[in-house]
């Protein structure tokens, strides 16, 4: 009777049956009851870059109970998913179009902290990891792309290691190190799944949960004034709001809003299967979107060159906060800044759109 | 029915091909009679024999005249001698500073297959290569022979290219020669010395020689319409021949000429293909089905057991129903007129003698090369002739219809590779039974017309199906949106009533 009144009673009653026999409430209580200025916005791009990762987690999965990553039986396991499989065909379509949004809103989020200045003093470690969560992000791309094993997936891949190899004294091992052999093969294909399934979620997942305990750490930042150094009456004067619910009731109604894009999407544009890759046929000689400004910059620049400058730009995001030593936020008064970082996104933008007409 | 110009000039073209053999027999004899009678001469002979031949050709299709030569090819002259150059060129040495003309010819032939296999100057020029005196390298007394004019071209080229022994490391057939002067441009050149024909050089080039597989090569597949037209499209130059100059305007409009010049498909016929290169002449009537089965291997297997090909003689071939130089794609216009035509008893029947035998001037527009050309209406043939039209327009229709609605489903977005495969399995009964025209056996015909539209139907349900789960899925997609907004608005009155209760505070 007393176990009956402990669970059949309210959900007071039945959390704190849980509590009584986890001891996880403190816990529970510290991560959500914060409070975050009421001028922080986040658009709430990082919360909904983690929502769709979520949503490739459970995609994925389902994906991997059907999927057979050899040459010969990838493109027809895949084909089987999409025609045979009981909502196979939204589980894929949903997967394809989640991984296409997490690198596009991973991507924003990068940019609102930059031009938010939010990067700053004390939060140079969170956005370090931030950066290890996009370039783990287009990892996951990159591998993805592979493994449907069709036309489009095999010369993209081509591609996209060749550029790879183009890289100056480390080129040619890297080259060997992606594909597993001089070309694209049954070798690529093992060494990519493994890396899509198995590697790249356990770095992404100890990657993510450090950047999550370190915002939950330093709280949103504030992109009206710096983060002091040393905390004064006036800074706890500021205006707060509660987290949790206020804050994550927004986010939610921000994923459901994606939750019917991607609804949109995998309906009216459910991910498509070309011809089965073949290595005879160059049918489809360009990568995917979020590597089409390198593509396009190496036929502007000498292939060293091409190649250099956007690992060394990638070098410089990351260490950014470390050169940017300006405690100013505001983007009025980081006009050079601000004003650079647009001018090379314009030119990122402009050099995706020419490689996706080309 | 009056004649077209348009009219009048395929009919020129289709006679021709059927005249060009007897022509050139009539023409050759008429130059052969008088060997040293003046180009002009027995160029005028040959075109005053033509136009009878073509007359004469017009009344009688099947006429086919010897295919063997009026002259052998001459003997085979020996390699020119000359002293091994060694390590030296002399020759070069000196003509490539010599002169701007000079050092175009050096550097052209230095670009040549001759240089790659190191035939030098003195290979053709004779003189001795090992000196860089004119008085020496270019003098008789050292063999030198100056340029070969047109006529010795031929002898020069074969004196290798016929020696087994020379070309034998370079695995190259050496019948060229034999083949040359047993085509129209050989004969006329030996009997008439006409030395405008093409000889080896017009069509290979002199000093800068390249590979028939050389894309560079005027030779090359895909340059060849294009080499013969240099000569054959020019007006002037065919005028004392009194041959059409319109083959290449009209190739390039057929489906053969679109193949080969406008997708590069080197597999495609160029005019060497069915008039050959070293023997060029123009098949014989009795030839074509085999020129063309060349190529068209399973539709002359066809056509060999239809009641046309019994006719013999009197037999339409391929070019009666397909042209020559203006073959267009088949279809199903090539069964019937859209009006019944004039019938003419002349058209299919010897008059004089009641046999069967067909005006060739009847099939040279390409709207009149039709079935009911020669069946009439109250004919049997014709009621067999519409139950293949028949068949094959229902087959031709069920796949286009399978093809438009695979097309909706991938335009939907849905993966149409089974449809796709149907309909291929439903493309290869229909162009079976398309072939199987050729047969003009109806059974056969309609057997496999019903076979590719069973399999066509089978393709469209698939994609049909296609459509209607592309359809369900937008449904169910505008509930699912239903639901999300619902809870959006319950989670944005929740959110409100807090920020209420927060600003309370």
């Amino acid at each position: 009777m007393a176990t009956e009144q402990a669970t059949g009673g309210s959900p007071r009653r039945t959390a704190r049956w849980l509590d009584d026999r986890t001891r996880l409430g403190p816990v529970l209580a510290a991560m959500l009851h914060v409070r975050i200025p009421m001028t922080a916005r986040t658009f709430y791009f990082g919360g909904i870059a983690l929502f769709l990762f979520g949503i490739q987690v459970v995609t994925g999965t389902l994906l991997a109970l059907y999927y057979k990553p050899t040459p010969e039986a990838a493109y027809e396991s895949v084909q089987f998913i999409t025609s045979d499989v009981s909502f196979g065909w939204l589980i894929r379509s949903l997967h394809h179009w989640a991984a296409n949004l997490m690198i596009l809103f991973v991507v924003l989020h990068l940019l609102r902290v930059f031009f938010q200045a939010a990067y700053k003093f004390p939060r140079e470690v969170t956005w370090v990891v931030g950066c290890g969560l996009l370039l783990l992000t287009l990892g996951f791309g990159f591998t993805g792309y592979l493994l449907p094993w069709d036309q489009r997936a095999y010369w993209a891949t081509v591609v996209g290691t060749e550029i790879a190899g183009g890289v100056p004294v480390i080129g040619d091992s890297l080259l060997l190190l992606l594909r597993g052999g001089s070309d694209v093969s049954g070798a690529t294909m093992s060494r990519f799944f493994g890396i899509h399934v198995l590697v790249l979620p356990l770095a992404l997942g100890g990657l993510l949960a450090a950047h999550l305990v370190l915002v939950h750490q330093l709280g949103l930042a504030n992109p009206k004034k710096p983060e002091p150094r040393v905390r004064t009456a006036e800074a706890d004067d500021e205006p707060l709001r509660p987290f949790f619910p206020h804050y994550i009731l927004d986010e939610v109604v921000a994923w459901y809003v994606l939750l019917a894009v991607l609804v949109v999407l995998a309906s009216l544009y459910p991910a498509g299967l070309e011809e089965p890759a073949n290595i005879l046929d160059a049918g489809h000689p360009k990568p995917e979107w979020y590597y089409l400004a390198v593509y396009e910059m190496l036929k502007f620049l000498p292939k060293d060159i091409g190649i250099l400058a956007p690992i060394v730009g990638l070098g410089v995001v990351i260490v950014w906060p470390f050169l940017d030593r300006s405690p100013e936020v505001l983007a009025r008064r980081r006009k050079v800044v601000v004003g650079g970082a647009t001018l090379i996104v314009l030119a990122l933008v402009f050099l995706t759109w020419r490689g996706y007409v080309a | 029915m009056a004649a077209t110009p348009a009219h009048r000039l395929l009919r020129l073209s289709a006679t021709a091909l059927v005249a060009a053999g007897l022509w050139f027999g009539l023409a050759v004899t008429a130059s052969a009679e008088d060997p040293s009678a003046a180009p002009g001469a027995s160029a005028s002979a040959s075109a005053s024999a033509s136009a009878s031949a073509v007359g004469s050709v017009v009344a009688s299709p099947g006429a086919s005249p010897s295919a063997e030569p009026l002259v052998s090819a001459p003997p085979v002259p020996s390699p020119i001698a000359h002293p091994p150059a060694g390590d030296t060129n002399g020759c070069f040495d000196c003509h490539s500073a010599v002169n701007d003309k000079q050092a175009e010819i050096s550097a052209a032939w230095e670009t040549s297959v001759h240089a790659a296999a190191d035939v030098g100057c003195a290979d053709c020029h004779g003189g001795d290569p090992r000196s860089d005196q004119i008085t020496v390298g270019m003098s008789t007394e050292a063999g030198f022979l100056g340029s070969p004019d047109r006529t010795q071209t031929v002898g020069v080229c074969g004196s290798c290219h016929a020696n087994v022994e020379v070309m034998r490391p370079y695995n190259l057939p050496t019948d060229q020669y034999v083949k040359y002067w047993s085509s129209v441009h050989g004969q006329r050149l030996a009997i008439a010395n006409d030395t405008r024909v093409a000889v080896c050089t017009d069509c290979h080039g002199s000093h800068d020689v390249r590979k028939t597989s050389d894309p560079n090569a005027k030779v090359f597949p895909l340059n060849v319409p294009e080499l013969c037209a240099g000569c054959h499209a020019d007006a002037k130059r065919m005028e004392p021949y009194g041959i059409p100059t319109d083959q290449f305007e009209i190739y390039s409009g057929s489906v053969h000429g679109k193949a080969l010049l406008e997708e590069q498909d080197v597999r495609a016929p160029s005019c060497a293909s069915c008039h050959g290169s070293h023997d060029a002449k123009p098949p014989r009537a009795t030839e074509v089905v085999e020129v063309c089965g060349k190529c068209h291997t399973a539709t002359q297997e066809l056509y060999e057991q239809s009641r046309h090909a019994q006719l013999e003689q009197a037999a339409p071939k391929c070019w009666t129903c397909h042209g020559t130089h203006d073959v267009s794609p088949p279809g199903s216009r090539l069964f019937f007129h859209p009006e019944t035509p004039d019938y003419e008893c002349s058209t299919c029947h010897d008059l004089a003698n009641r046999t069967l035998r067909l005006e060739i001037d009847r099939f040279a527009n390409e709207a009149d090369r039709r079935c009911d050309t020669c069946h009439h209406p109250d004919s049997q043939i014709y009621a067999q002739v519409q139950g293949i039209a028949d068949a094959l327009g229902g087959a031709e229709g069920a796949y286009a219809a399978a093809g438009l609605r695979i097309e909706d489903a991938a335009r939907l977005g849905m993966i149409t590779a089974d449809a796709e495969v149907g309909l291929a399995q439903a493309r290869t009964s229909l162009i079976q039974a398309q072939a199987a025209v050729h047969t003009t056996k109806l059974k056969l015909v309609s057997d496999l017309s019903t076979d590719a539209r069973i399999k066509a139907d089978e393709a469209q349900a698939m994609a049909i199906a296609k459509v209607d789960e592309s359809t369900f899925r937008r449904q169910a997609m505008i509930v699912v949106l239903a639901l999300i907004a619902l809870s959006v608005v319950f989670l944005v009155v929740i959110k409100r009533q807090l920020d209420r209760e927060l600003e309370g505070r």
